[in-house]
């Protein structure tokens, strides 16, 4: 029997399964504090003002706490999102797959890519 | 226990030599609790119409021939009851297959899944260990390395996963549940040296990588031996393997 090729799938598979963890964990985790516990007056009032945030995210520690959001809460979750809308479309029978799987990840790519040069602005 | 109800089973009749398209018909079978699929089926063939086509043979849920679809569930015939359906059942023969005649599908694409990915012990210094001088040893396993793979190593071949899968209904290249699994337990087995020869087929897009992990194939498996767990630890083996392919030449 003839050897198949190798498939490229597990790169994006390793994006979708990191983009999982943070889904399940960090996503829970900031809306619970931004869009529950705020909103509701159980955090202090300034605990979350614009310019205490931004020290967090893009000046303390060289600015690597915004790094590490905007991942795990922008370009993880958009890479596990593509990646299900892209097998999905397979599934519906909507797409024969390289089409489908180049606007999927393409569009992961590019909002990542927006997220990432946001946080670098954001240092300068 | 003297059988007086009787329950209604709708069976797919279907013979491609001479049927235009599948039709159903009804059978009136008289049932008390100990009452399988497969007695009410044997029941039919043997006092109502001969004609009535389908697979058996051990009864007991080992050999795995009984596999029929029981109101569009994969189910074994031996192990599924009359007393757990409230209405009329309705019989067809496994999804995602060919029909050969009524309930008996044609199992030719999933065991040629089976022996693609060599499901036996692959032992390179094989010829070495019979030739006269070295008298061949046992293979030691202890307890420990027997419990790696003792899970997925029950397998039936019975085909439910195969007509629980989506995947493979979409795409019959897909490899499938049972063979996966079986690749996984091959792997898992330390008397076993052909993971380097089965790595290949699992790394293609019908290998592991078809699978999506619906997990219908560990609901339906009479085993219970979770094969979607067993093609999900596939894919992290794949994608080791891809990172150490990205470092050899």
């Amino acid at each position: 029997m003839n050897q198949p090729k190798r498939s490229d799938e597990p790169i994006w598979w390793a994006l979708f399964s990191a983009g999982g963890v943070c889904f399940a964990v960090v996503i829970p985790g900031l809306l619970l504090t931004i869009a529950l516990l705020y909103p509701l007056g159980v955090l202090p009032e300034n605990a979350l003002n614009y310019q205490q945030v931004q020290q967090w995210l893009l000046q303390d520690w060289w600015g690597l706490a915004g790094l590490a959001l905007a991942g795990a809460a922008i370009c993880l979750p958009l890479f596990h999102a593509m990646h299900r809308i892209h097998h999905g479309l397979h599934d519906l029978k909507l797409s024969s797959g390289l089409l489908g799987k180049i606007l999927c990840y393409s569009s992961a790519s590019l909002f990542s890519a927006l997220a990432l040069y946001f946080w670098w602005q954001g240092l300068g | 226990m003297e059988k007086t109800v009787e329950k209604t089973l709708v069976i797919q009749r279907y013979n491609p030599e001479q049927d235009q398209r599948p039709s159903q018909q009804r059978y009136q079978v008289p049932f008390d609790n100990s009452t399988s699929v497969l007695d009410a089926l044997l029941y039919i063939q043997q006092s109502l119409d001969p004609s009535l086509a389908f697979r058996w043979s051990c009864r007991m849920a080992i050999c795995g021939s009984c596999s029929v679809m029981v109101n569009g569930i994969p189910k074994l015939g031996c192990k599924t009851f009359l007393r757990e359906y409230s209405g009329d059942l309705l019989l067809e023969p496994l999804a995602h297959f060919a029909t050969e005649k009524d309930l008996v599908s044609d199992m030719t694409l999933f065991l040629q899944h089976l022996q693609a990915v060599k499901p036996y012990l692959i032992r390179q210094e094989q010829s070495a260990a019979t030739t006269p001088a070295t008298k061949p040893q046992p293979h030691k396993q202890t307890p420990k390395q027997l419990a790696k793979y003792r899970k997925f190593s029950s397998c039936i071949n019975c085909g439910l996963c195969y007509a629980a899968c989506p995947q493979f209904g979409l795409n019959p290249e897909f490899l499938g549940p049972a063979a996966l699994t079986l690749a996984q337990r091959y792997n898992l087995d330390n008397r076993d040296q052909g993971k380097a020869e089965r790595m290949p087929q699992l790394n293609g897009k019908n290998g592991v990588w078809g699978c999506t992990f619906v997990g219908f194939c560990s609901d339906v498996c009479p085993k219970h031996l979770d094969p979607a767990a067993a093609v999900n630890q596939g894919k992290v083996a794949s994608a080791t393997d891809f990172v150490i392919g990205l470092f050899k030449p």
